[in-house]
């Protein structure tokens, strides 16, 4: 499995996203080893919505890992709107994934789930055990039960053919090649993309809610390295969560500032308190991932923000927004 | 792809149901009431379809069938079924065949501009580590009893569906949840089947050889049972009537939960059996209780008659008996 009996073959669908980037970074600057290949697969190449497209890219590559990350992802307005979509497409795309690599042979599938799916009503901070516990936030219900799937059916894998098939659990990522889109965005990038265009046009920074909602944020080049840790020796099918400890939860506040810090902003920022902070805080418990890796060290919170803002000026027009 | 009739209890035109699975054991009763006794309304067609006639794993071939078809109204009854200890080997068959069942015919019955599907779901759905008497809003409660957990899972996500389908479309597609059924036409294989049909097979085959009637499990496990016929009538009922999203759950009450040892007893009668009864005591009883409140169901229909459990046995153990050679064993 970990290539020991040869080098791997690992296919990373989404490889264009945020995740996929990241990934795509740390195996170029030394993660990656002699011998191995990692394809990154993106939507052009294959519309895995698509039994027969996701087919044809398991042929043709012949993977024998996987990192799937392909979703259909969006912000809170989009998941209330489209709740059906968000539910029967990553369904099938999963399915899709998990069905070829089961019949190709592959041995390891990492999947990519998220702290948003756990139950709505629960006790903090959250842990791998509880993400079935009961129902999901009412607003992204068919993404999150679909996400849940995933876990479903690698514990069935395991049950019926022993495959060791697993998942993650990421907190709030954030990092270069994220989208930007601020009404559909996530909090990170939709920071960064209002406090780029505040600078630019010399206006306020306007900031939903109060800012004093926590969150625990982690890096996506972080995150890329923890996932290849768990392709190459994390060897449970309970999924695990990545993220940084309770300890360094921060507030959005905190956040904000540094991304003020991260542009140089000088001007006004505004709370508007009439929006509303999402769950106040929602900590998910990174004890697992501490038994295993005691050690890691997460890159500092405000220089992984001032990179993302580098990222974000330097490739503003190309950047998904 | 406007359906001739576009209200939802045939009042601008006659309903034409499609009953996917109809060829079950909750098929047959559907199809029993609708053909010999009088449930078929003037102008209705009411279509059974098997697996004969369209695999639903297969969305070409479900599309076909609701093309050839074109069903106002959709009873959608077909899935993977099997008992306790198949469900134990093959949680990922029965999670994945399940799942693209219900897509599937989902999916077709929007495309098609069906009214109305009502899906059936299953108490055995329902969170392990739970209060008792569940109810309708507690499906998605916690994780669902390990044995079972890849048919559950893919039961339950029909409600999902069936949320989002009304969320985003204004759709009232709906479900039910039977108890434990039996009846007629049931799976009565000894492995594979359910409770009551497994007895009623293993009885007898106790009676023609002469040996004693072995029971898996201790007896003690508690099961409302709900005759076939009954759940149809109350189908029917649903697919007229009923009008919220939220599932339904068809039973009889919980003063009329019984024992394991019960029902083996009123087969054993049944059947006229003399012989030994054996409690295995090795083998598991899955779930020890599941009592469902059938509060919703009282609310809508307070004066709804369910055929006497023993009557019921009667009549199931009579057609046994009568069809053995044709039976699905």
């Amino acid at each position: 499995m970990d290539g020991s009996v040869g080098p791997m073959r690992v296919l990373v669908t989404g490889g264009s996203g945020l995740v996929g980037r990241a990934i795509e970074r740390v195996v170029k600057e030394g993660e990656g080893r002699e011998g191995e290949k990692w394809i990154f697969l993106s939507s052009k190449e294959a519309n895995l919505v698509s039994a027969e497209e996701t087919r044809a890219a398991f042929e043709k590559h012949r993977p024998t890992h996987v990192i799937h990350l392909a979703a259909m992802v969006g912000g809170l307005y989009r998941n209330m709107r489209q709740n059906l979509d968000f539910w029967r497409n990553n369904v099938h795309i999963n399915d899709n994934v998990l069905n070829m690599s089961h019949e190709f042979g592959v041995v390891k599938v990492v999947s990519c789930l998220s702290t948003c799916v756990f139950p709505d009503k629960t006790t903090y901070p959250i842990d791998e055990t509880m993400m079935h516990n009961g129902a999901p936030h009412d607003s992204n219900y068919g993404y999150a039960y679909a996400k849940r799937m995933i876990d479903v059916h690698n514990r069935a894998l395991f049950q019926q053919y022993g495959r060791k098939y697993t998942a993650v659990i990421p907190t709030n990522m954030f990092g270069a090649h994220d989208n930007f889109n601020i009404e559909d965005g996530h909090v990170m990038p939709g920071l960064i993309h209002k406090t780029y265009l505040a600078k630019k046009e010399g206006k306020p920074l306007q900031v939903w809610g109060s800012g004093r909602a926590l969150r625990q944020f982690i890096y996506s080049l972080d995150l890329a390295r923890l996932f290849v840790w768990v392709l190459r020796e994390y060897d449970e099918v309970e999924p695990i969560i990545l993220s940084v400890g309770e300890e360094d939860e921060l507030t959005v506040k905190d956040a904000v500032d540094a991304v003020v810090e991260g542009f140089g902003f000088k001007g006004e920022v505004i709370y508007d308190t009439s929006k509303s902070d999402g769950q106040i805080k929602k900590t998910a418990n990174n004890a697992k991932l501490r038994k295993y890796l005691p050690d890691f060290k997460f890159t500092p919170f405000k220089q992984a923000v001032k990179e993302t803002c580098d990222w974000f000026a330097a490739n503003y027009d190309s950047a998904r927004k």
